[in-house]
């Protein structure tokens, strides 16, 4: 079928079409929608149709177009707003500065930090290296347009296993090794380029990413107070300037790709919307931006990101209760000949929409032409709620915002997944030693040293990074629980931050998942020194439109927004990627939450490596058997569906005992309990600090002696305490401190009643370092 | 002169960004740094507020990062826009006894521009040495340690005693310091009689080591050289990333004392209080 005679071309020397909504019968209706690409449903596109009849005439290709991106899942939220309406906005707004393109928190009493995490699923699905350079693009221009200067990235990365076989590999998907190869990449060049230390991150392996990896993208910034602006135009008279990047056909539709799963055609099909990074464009525009608005005369800036000027303009214009007119002829170029719905929805990278009042505009080209960054007035604000377009001389575009912003809003069934809750519980044999499972658990690809991705990272430039992501002496790297920026030259007051998933046990348990994924943020913050103060989350699922995707959704969110709101611990921004699927089936349920902590002198932190011969080791917290998605039941293919649930009142009191601890400089080392349990916990503080240790485990409780040595049961942390300070560690009994032995020697030795465990460090070492190095 | 009135220029361009921390270093010690972009010394898109003359400064620093993203080659385009417009500006800045500093792309800058190693002169018609890719093909953001085997030529170290090992780290993919083969043993028999090796990298125990203590797979180890009157100095690691002991990577081992970094630039400034 064709719907070609409804399409009429106005005679303009350009592509101008009139669409004739009101003749078209049903099947018409979603073919044109099918041909516009936009995915519209047919109830979107009769709401459309019901509107321009109402005005008595036909919808231009570039209002349906402007329609399709402000409706798109990515846009606007359609399928998950009721949930996070429900469960996780609305928490300590007091503490909010602002929640704009990125949420805004305070610092200190002169300064705010800017946070935020995205994804860039689906570009990097299927141009690895230009999907996860623009990713990190992206997410930098998110907290710049709040008027701050980015000082941080962060990666969660979400693979397939890098061993897959190629035989196995589905049609029309990039095999794991050449997406990892790629997204590593276009996240060093774009990131080291545009000079921002890429500080935490995190990389998850499991079958289900092979036939859709996961890119999130974090970013952090901090400006003055003064220099913070809204994403709103100041009122009407205000002139538009777009800066940085010009247009082009790069990254057309990015926005409904990104809201449509992956099918073995998405190579062909939508490579078109995947951007082209410039980070040599994007270092410019920083200093120009940050410039502009340092000396006053910005009113309020947006980045152009998913859906490109026609997203931006009106909700630059909106936000500010006003609208806009926009001559399309102005916006420059890559090329010659791109029809105005093209550039009106294009995705090019590295541009910015400043609103300026008139007499300032000159000021503001000047900066940027210093910075050879291209800026150029595109239109004017209108007290009229109505966005107009022209384009040589003809209105292409007469919409009113209230319309095109108002997009549709779902309460989409939910049901229960049948999902691993009813798998039969099986457990692994009990053994005499667990040398050999230690040393393969080590070795796990979800565990092991990623020293291979991190120093490719710059996480250095800036010189303010001041706890990094690998610690440990001089050539014995171990990882560590967050990193610490120090952001403020007269201030030792530090930004902890930190990244924590848990797609397996989410994938169990998405409420007990998504609960647990917050303590685990919250204990990777406390255990370098720092108060979590913020989170930002990015929120990968499947299809929403399948009710049992949309239920584990519905739970993980209520289970993360339950202890983020029993903690008073804010959410100001935030981001949801559905869609996360391939014919081979959906990803496993992936939150990743960002965490910020205030650390009060960065000059008490500490790192996880162990410091001294002699010092006492101590757990905090309790010890269950939580063995529900634990990386050992995982590793020796058992199943139990107790996943680790949260007591509120224990990870609360823990975080206070370890961090009072750090800050009464009673505490040297300090590493959170998970992936692994105690016993790789231990063998990791070990590693780093090329040391051995010698651990009971014989009074955490009555449990089975794998559980005491693998149980991932939350808010637990081991500390190591400075010889004659032990008693300056603070007591609450609701997080009891167990002692467990000794650092010394060159070997890991842990007992219960008898010894479980007796390898050097050394070996532990070996095991920990070489995997990636061997599957790279 | 003293070091309150010291003014530095802090050049940049568009991916110039370690100039925030190589300006701070030298606030710090009271200095007068100033952030610079490159248009204000040639004079273009510029107001008469924003023109600026070399020759109003006592000290150049080329900051490190990714000048033009680095394409043709590492420090290419920075050093022909600047050679092109400033030839003669860089050469009388030089004879004047003025400091230039380059730091990881600004060694490499400088390298190209000629003014590093400089084996005849101020400053060479075409680059005499090159800082080729790393020898593991990738970037390497790691520690490095580097010994001090300068015997007092060079200005940016007289205040670190020789055979010294101090921490200061190195981010880079392109710090191979190579010379053209034919003349390769010549320039390096010069570089030592003229004093112009600075820092060698080295393992923890002080002896010249392979990947990854040396992260580039530099002819002899080395890290950093000077001219011949020891006063421009380019090296690949990051003396800013260290200027306080609390940014060394291990800090939290041994966390009293200054940071490794702090006495590159109190040297050089010691030297333009007492020369300048």
């Amino acid at each position: 079928m064709s719907a070609d005679k409804l399409y009429s071309r106005r005679a303009t020397p350009f592509e101008l079409v009139d669409i004739d909504l009101a003749s078209a019968t049903d099947p018409e209706i979603m073919e044109i929608s099918r041909e516009s690409g936009t995915g519209l449903s047919l109830e979107e596109m009769h709401r459309i149709r019901d509107h321009f009849s109402a005005k008595g005439r036909s919808p231009t290709d570039v209002e349906l177009q402007s329609i399709g991106q402000a409706w798109s899942e990515h846009c606007c939220y359609k399928s998950s707003k009721v949930f996070l309406k429900e469960y996780v906005f609305g928490i300590n707004t007091n503490a909010v500065i602002d929640r704009g393109d990125a949420g805004v928190m305070e610092f200190d009493r002169d300064h705010a930090y800017a946070l935020r995490i995205e994804s860039h699923n689906h570009p990097s699905a299927v141009e690895p290296y230009g999907g996860a350079a623009t990713g990190i693009g992206g997410i930098i221009r998110d907290v710049l347009c709040m008027g701050a200067q980015p000082i941080a990235l962060v990666d969660p990365l979400y693979f397939g296993p890098l061993d897959f076989p190629f035989k196995k590999l589905p049609k029309g998907i990039k095999h794991p090794k050449y997406l990892f190869g790629g997204i590593v990449a276009g996240i060093r060049d774009y990131g080291n380029r545009v000079g921002l230390p890429t500080v935490s991150g995190g990389v998850w392996f499991d079958e289900s990413y092979v036939g859709n990896c996961l890119v999130n993208v974090g970013c952090i910034g901090i400006a003055d107070k003064k220099d913070i602006r809204r994403n709103a135009v100041k009122g009407p008279g205000d002139v538009l300037v777009l800066v940085g990047g010009r247009t082009g056909r790069d990254g057309i539709h990015g926005v409904t790709f990104a809201s449509a799963v992956l099918t073995k055609e998405s190579e062909k099909e939508s490579r078109g919307a995947v951007q082209l990074g410039d980070p040599i464009m994007k270092e410019p525009v920083i200093h120009a931006v940050l410039e502009a608005n340092e000396k006053g005369l910005v009113n309020g800036m947006k980045d152009l990101g998913g859906g490109g000027l026609s997203c931006v303009v009106g909700e630059i214009a909106l936000a500010g209760g006003c609208g806009a007119e926009v001559d399309l002829t102005k916006v420059p170029l890559k090329e010659e000949g791109l029809a105005p719905w093209e550039i009106w929805v294009s995705e090019s990278q590295e541009r910015m929409m400043l609103s300026v009042s008139p007499r300032n505009v000159d000021d503001v080209l000047h900066v940027f032409k210093l910075w050879d960054v291209p800026a150029t007035p595109v239109g004017k604000v209108i007290p009229q709620k109505v966005v107009r377009l022209f384009f040589q001389g003809e209105k292409v575009f007469d919409l009113e915002l209230e319309f095109l912003t108002a997009g549709p809003l779902y309460c989409r069934p939910c049901s229960v997944a049948r999902s691993a809750r009813n798998r039969r519980e099986k457990h692994p044999k009990a053994k005499a030693r667990y040398d050999k499972e230690l040393l393969r658990l080590l070795a796990d690809p979800n565990i092991c040293n990623r020293d291979w991705i991190i120093r490719q990272y710059d996480h250095e430039v800036r010189a303010s990074t001041v706890i990094k992501p690998l610690q440990g002496k001089l050539g014995h790297w171990s990882h560590g629980d967050a990193a610490v920026l120090k952001p403020v030259e007269e201030s030792f007051r530090g930004l902890a931050v930190a990244t924590a998933s848990n797609p397996f046990a989410v994938g169990i348990d998405p409420y007990r998942g998504g609960k647990t994924c917050v303590d685990e943020v919250c204990r990777n913050l406390a255990a370098v020194g720092a108060r979590p103060h913020s989170l930002t989350d990015c929120l990968n699922f499947g299809n929403p439109e399948k009710p049992d995707r949309l239920w584990q959704f519905r739970e993980a969110v209520k289970g993360i927004g339950e202890v983020a709101k029993a903690l008073n611990v804010p959410i100001p921004s935030g981001n949801v990627s559905f869609y996360n699927e391939a014919p081979s089936g959906a990803v496993l349920p992936t939150p990743t939450i960002l965490g910020c902590g205030i650390v009060r002198d960065v000059r008490r932190c500490v790192t996880s490596d162990l410091k001294g011969e002699g010092n006492t080791l101590a757990l905090i917290g309790a010890t269950g058997p939580d063995m529900g998605a634990s990386a050992y039941y995982r590793m020796t293919k058992c199943h139990s569906s107790k996943v680790p649930d949260v007591n509120i009142a224990a990870l609360k009191a823990g975080m206070e005992v370890v961090v009072g601890g750090i800050e009464r400089g009673a505490v040297v080392s300090c590493h959170d309990v998970s992936d692994g349990g105690i016993a790789v916990t231990l063998a990791e503080m070990c590693i780093g600090g090329d040391t051995g240790a010698e651990v009971d485990l014989s009074k955490i409780g009555k449990l089975r002696a794998d559980a005491r040595l693998f149980s991932e049961s939350n808010s637990r942390w081991v500390v190591e305490l400075r010889k004659g300070k032990e008693k300056a560690m603070p007591k609450d009994r609701r997080a009891r401190m167990v002692r467990l032995g000794t650092v010394g020697g060159d070997s890991l030795r842990v007992s219960s009643g008898k010894l479980l465990v007796d390898t050097d460090t050394d070996r532990l070492a070996k095991s920990f370092n070489e995997t990636l190095w061997r599957l790279l | 002169m003293k070091i309150s009135k010291v003014k530095v220029c802090v050049l940049r361009i568009e991916g110039t960004n370690c100039e925030e921390e190589s300006y701070l270093a030298f606030k710090r010690l009271g200095a007068k740094p100033e952030k610079v972009h490159l248009k204000q010394l040639t004079g273009a898109d510029v107001t008469a507020d924003e023109k600026r003359s070399l020759s109003d400064y006592h000290m150049l620093v080329l900051p490190g990062g990714f000048s033009s993203g680095d394409y043709v080659r590492a420090g290419a385009i920075f050093a022909a826009r600047m050679k092109s417009r400033l030839s003669k500006d860089l050469v009388d800045f030089v004879r004047a006894g003025k400091p230039v500093l380059g730091i990881c792309n600004g060694f490499q800058i400088l390298v190209e521009t000629g003014l590093l190693p400089a084996m005849s002169g101020v400053m060479s018609d075409v680059p005499e040495a090159v800082l080729g890719t790393n020898d593991s093909g990738r970037f390497e953001c790691r520690p490095t340690l580097l010994r001090k085997v300068n015997r007092g030529r060079c200005v940016f170290t007289t205040k670190i005693p020789e055979d010294k090992i101090s921490l200061i780290p190195s981010a880079h993919a392109e710090g191979k310091l190579m010379f053209p083969i034919e003349r390769r043993d010549r320039i390096l028999k010069e570089l030592y009689e003229n004093d112009q090796v600075v820092f060698k990298y080295v393992d923890p125990e002080g002896r010249l080591a392979g990947y990854p203590w040396c992260p580039n797979g530099a002819v002899d180890n080395i890290a950093g050289i000077c001219n011949r009157d020891g006063t421009v100095f380019g090296l690949m690691p990051h003396p800013e990333r260290v200027f306080f002991r609390f940014t060394h990577p291990d800090w939290t081992r041994s966390p009293d004392g200054s940071g490794d970094g702090r006495a590159v630039f109190e040297s050089v400034l010691d030297y333009a209080s007492k020369k300048l």
